[in-house]
């Protein structure tokens, strides 16, 4: 391969890794927002809290693999309170309400990660293992992205099994078409959409570790990947995972290309992609019409 | 009748303390004001959409920034502009921003309008930084001139003092806000109502919803516009980040929430709240983040009708308790 090709190439799975890493995040939020109807902009400060939780058990443990196993959990176990305690009780008041606290309480999570961590950049290490390149004909590449990759895909293929083939999958899906029904039919809903909140959360949280190791953990980090994240729900259609995903990848490539090519404008792209899907499709590419 | 000479009594007892305010208050708190009341504005405007018409934006940010950014793009570029004609300017900026992309909102809504304008708030927000040779990118536009208000012959007066300026821009935003105020009394408005209730039934007597929803919009990104003008030249700056930031779209939700919704008064309730907890938190704390958080999940979980709802429970009771007694 020529160096140009394996540039190109290269740039192509830059975008390939980004996007996986913002189909986690998306997909959560496409859960959370797309089927329960909760419009959560607090999504991505627990993408951010999640990087936080993992520096701090790499730090005390020093085992990236068990901070990737619990820093989301601990993830979750927040985001569950949040549902409970705080979401459910101002259902009743639509969108706004959820808008107002979601705000809320992302401004607070925001004050809180700078009042127990501070401001500065925090490092983490990834282990020995995912190291350094690896080479496939003239074409170097950092091993840590081919595994977020592979992270993703893992992870994806795990939520498609849950949500299709098991009967929590199916409930789920009920649950989404017509919640008060399923509910008579003597599931506690309630229950069920405290789970899926918090198995939205967790997805965030995986994603907030994976990205930890490349961007380093800052108080900045929720800002750009929140905006992002919301906006491919949005394109890709509420509550549909093939959308989130087939739109994650397109907005993936779209920076990598986008930064080589028009620099200056990438950032806009994607909203153009977005306002005219929207124009033509108002409920997003695989979004059912209202 | 008494309630009548009330009315003129407390109104005058109002402007007059508006007149003597920069006085009594020293240079800060007629600032202050100054702020308070371009909110308040642009929180009003935001009502009219989301509180008479049921449309929520995420976008409004963009009105504001289109009349900031007309009125300090003619005050830089061209000579002897009058201090009106740059505030026309921002207007009608706004306004044709509004005109462009009123054809593809007024055909959604729902969450599907909120998100139009997420995008395209968020384009303008993009494009303002990136077009560096127009906007300024990150630094924007600033250190234009300010011109004089001036009717030939009799007065003129010097803006760059800000107890003048204080006076201008309390006449402009009072207006606009008095303006949209008659706007929600006319029965145009009682449309505006019924297509947030039943957008059906005002379809099936016979009024057009598309073009009401149009009108509204115009009307609402215009006078957004007013006040992003004003802001523009009560700074002597105009930027991306502080006009047309996702935040600055999220500010007046928040103020209208916080105020209540539905309520024409109570965005300038809630603009007035939020500028206080700012001056407060910014003053004794060094984590406002922490104090706005904390403050919007209180209010959303306690008084979700916003202080006016509080207000108009407190008025009850107290009629109950009177009744009560002469019974």
């Amino acid at each position: 391969m020529d160096p140009t090709t394996a540039m190109y190439v290269a740039q192509g799975i830059h975008g390939l890794a980004y996007g996986m890493v913002l189909f986690l995040v998306a997909s959560g939020l496409t859960m959370i927002f797309g089927m329960m109807g909760i419009l959560n902009l607090a999504h991505a400060s627990f993408f951010m809290l999640s990087a936080y939780f993992c520096y701090q058990f790499l730090s005390i443990t020093g085992n990236f693999w068990a901070a990737l196993l619990l820093a989301p959990v601990a993830t979750a176990f927040f985001g569950v309170l949040l549902e409970r305690f705080l979401l459910r009780r101002i259902h009743a008041f639509g969108h706004i309400g959820e808008l107002i606290l979601t705000v809320g309480v992302s401004l607070v999570i925001l004050a809180g990660v700078k009042i127990f961590w501070g401001t500065e950049t925090l490092p983490v290490k990834v282990p020995p293992i995912l190291h350094g390149l690896v080479t496939f004909k003239g074409l170097d590449y950092p091993i840590y992205r081919l595994f977020i990759i592979g992270l993703a895909l893992v992870v994806l293929a795990i939520m498609a099994l849950l949500l299709y083939k098991t009967r929590l999958g199916k409930i789920v899906r009920a649950g989404v078409s017509d919640a008060d029904m399923v509910n008579a039919l003597g599931v506690n809903m309630p229950l069920v959409f405290m789970f899926v909140f918090g198995v939205g959360t967790w997805l965030a949280g995986v994603a907030g570790v994976a990205i930890a190791p490349i961007l380093t953990v800052f108080p900045g980090l929720a800002d750009q990947m929140g905006m992002d994240a919301f906006i491919v729900v949005v394109t890709g259609g509420f509550g549909s995972l093939k959308g989130a995903f087939i739109v994650s990848l397109i907005f993936g490539e779209l920076s990598a290309y986008g930064v080589q090519f028009i620099s200056q404008l990438a950032p806009v792209l994607m909203f153009l992609f977005m306002a005219i899907v929207l124009i033509i499709k108002p409920m997003g590419l695989f979004g059912e019409r209202e | 009748m008494t309630n009548k000479i009330m009315k003129w009594v407390s109104w005058s007892v109002f402007l007059a303390f508006l007149a003597v305010y920069p006085k009594l208050f020293g240079i800060y708190y007629t600032n202050v004001f100054v702020t308070f009341a371009i909110f308040a504005l642009f929180a009003v405007t935001l009502n009219l959409l989301l509180g008479y018409t049921g449309l929520l934006s995420f976008g409004h940010a963009m009105f504001f920034g289109a009349g900031g950014y007309g009125t300090a793009l003619i005050l830089t570029h061209m000579k002897g502009v009058s201090l009106s004609m740059a505030l026309m300017t921002g207007f009608l900026s706004a306004v044709g921003l509004a005109l462009i992309l009123c054809p593809i909102m007024v055909r959604v809504s729902g969450t599907a309008f909120a998100m139009l304008h997420l995008a395209f708030g968020q384009l303008m927000y993009v494009l303002s930084l990136k077009l560096r040779s127009i906007t300024g990118g990150e630094d924007g536009i600033g250190g234009f001139p300010i011109p004089s208000f001036t009717i030939p012959g009799i007065v003129s007066v010097n803006m760059k003092s800000p107890e003048n300026f204080y006076y201008f821009a309390i006449a402009v935003l009072g207006a606009s806000i008095w303006i949209l105020w008659f706007f929600t009394k006319t029965p145009f408005g009682s449309i505006q109502v019924g297509v947030r209730d039943n957008a059906m039934r005002i379809d099936y007597l016979g009024f057009k919803v598309p073009q009401t929803k149009a009108v509204v919009y115009i009307v609402a990104g215009g006078f957004a516009g007013v006040a992003g003008s004003i802001s523009a030249m009560f700074h002597n700056l105009v930027s991306a980040d502080g006009a047309l930031h996702i935040l600055n779209s999220f500010f007046p939700v928040m103020m209208t929430m916080i105020g209540g919704v539905g309520s024409f008064f109570g965005p300038i309730w809630g603009a007035a709240i939020f500028q206080v907890i700012e001056e407060l938190t910014s003053r004794y704390t060094q984590r406002v983040e922490l104090v706005v958080g904390l403050i919007l999940i209180l209010v959303i979980m306690f008084t979700p009708m916003g202080f006016v709802g509080i207000l108009n429970t407190i008025k009850q009771k107290w009629t109950t308790y009177k009744i009560r007694r002469r019974s």
